[in-house]
């Protein structure tokens, strides 16, 4: 199909409302009511969860075909050296500066 | 302790005004979405998207990977009721981030919710968890104006990207690593006791073979859903039964040099 103005609008509203219902309802149900402490406990752990999820996305799945690969040397390298400034640092700038520089330097030698 | 070199960082000024040590808080996100906002506006100018409408989305979906997504769909022609349903594949995830803040925003008006959902996403997600977390003194308001700033940083990069077009070349797998490496960063500073760790491994892996038989990113959805609940059941268990587990013990900050992850370059 070929699309023009018009039809690239009605995609950002529909595209709002599917990523504005999961963002609020949880928000407005879990913020009103008494919520028992063992979901807090789960909730907990849902950070670590989905931030690796979101890196082995990154970097070990294609983003077209959804398979496993294992050929983005340069970001697999780059990552452990992330993980160990950010953990030597705890800084968020300086591990994101380090993953870009290293990303671009190993990406030229190793291609 | 008095030996430390005072850090400017760490020693908040407390005449500095709101608006300020806010957005030093967010800077460090603002300025890695200056050139993936840049990459996104121009994949959507040549996906077709005019200046306007590359504006429009940015504000209101504000997400990098689903603008990717439409980028990566209008190029490949696909109709739209299915750009949609990947859409919202790939915006579940959002459910699980509103609820792990939900204990954080209690007693907020439903118009400040609605205001904080609109320009919530995975990286002021990110920045804010680990602000509420940590800081006492760190509330919705905040949190907000973390969320406004980096909206405001993503749409313009991505409006002038739209804007430059194709005049400039941007390699998009070298700047999307930004991102990555704030995740990283952020999955650092979660960790706390050898339990995490094991999660974390559990998570990436089970999430990789979720995506693999899903074939979109629902499966990051599932795989954080088990992961999360595998690690509460766990900690739960282990604080119930075995409380001196070694699964438990707290990991030492950075200075300590006795650490549990095992680096050899220890000096």
């Amino acid at each position: 199909m070929n699309w023009n103005s018009t039809q690239h609008f009605w995609l950002i509203i529909l595209g709002f409302f599917v990523a504005f219902i999961p963002r609020f309802f949880p928000l407005m149900l879990f913020t009103k009511r008494q919520i028992p402490e063992w979901f807090n406990e789960w909730m907990k752990f849902i950070p670590v969860s989905l931030f690796t999820a979101l890196v082995v996305k990154d970097i070990f799945i294609d983003s077209e075909s959804y398979q496993f690969i294992i050929s983005k040397y340069s970001e697999m390298l780059a990552a452990v050296i992330v993980i160990v400034v950010a953990y030597r640092t705890r800084s968020m700038v300086i591990s994101v500066v380090v993953g870009l520089i290293s990303v671009f330097l190993l990406s030229m030698v190793i291609a | 302790m008095n030996k430390r070199r005072p850090n400017p960082k760490q020693v908040p000024d407390p005449d500095e005004p709101l608006w300020r040590s806010t957005l030093r808080v967010a800077m460090p996100l603002n300025l890695s979405y200056v050139p993936i906002g840049l990459a996104c506006g121009i994949l959507l100018h040549a996906a077709g998207f005019n200046t306007l409408l590359t504006g429009l989305v940015s504000l209101l979906i504000f997400s990098g990977g689903a603008q990717f997504l439409i980028a990566t769909m209008l190029t490949i022609n696909s109709p739209l009721l299915s750009i949609v349903l990947m859409l919202f594949f790939l915006e579940l995830r959002y459910a699980l981030l509103s609820s792990s803040l939900s204990p954080y925003l209690k007693g907020q008006s439903n118009r400040f919710l609605f205001i904080f959902a609109v320009s919530l996403n995975d990286e002021n997600y990110a920045i804010n968890y680990l602000k509420f977390a940590t800081d006492k003194k760190w509330t919705g308001k905040e949190a907000l104006m973390v969320e406004h700033y980096s909206l405001l940083f993503w749409a313009v990069s991505n409006v002038i990207g739209s804007l430059v077009g194709s005049a400039l070349k941007i390699d998009l797998g070298v700047v999307n690593f930004a991102l990555t490496a704030l995740f990283l960063y952020m999955i650092v500073m979660q960790i706390k006791n050898r339990l995490t760790i094991l999660i974390c491994l559990f998570s990436g892996v089970f999430a990789a073979l979720c995506m693999m038989l899903t074939k979109s990113t629902l499966g990051l959805v599932i795989s954080t859903l088990i992961a999360s609940l595998l690690g509460f059941l766990l900690e739960t268990t282990l604080k119930k039964h075995l409380p001196d587990s070694h699964w438990l013990w707290k990991l030492r900050s950075p200075g300590a040099k006795k650490s549990v992850v095992e680096n050899t370059e220890d000096n």
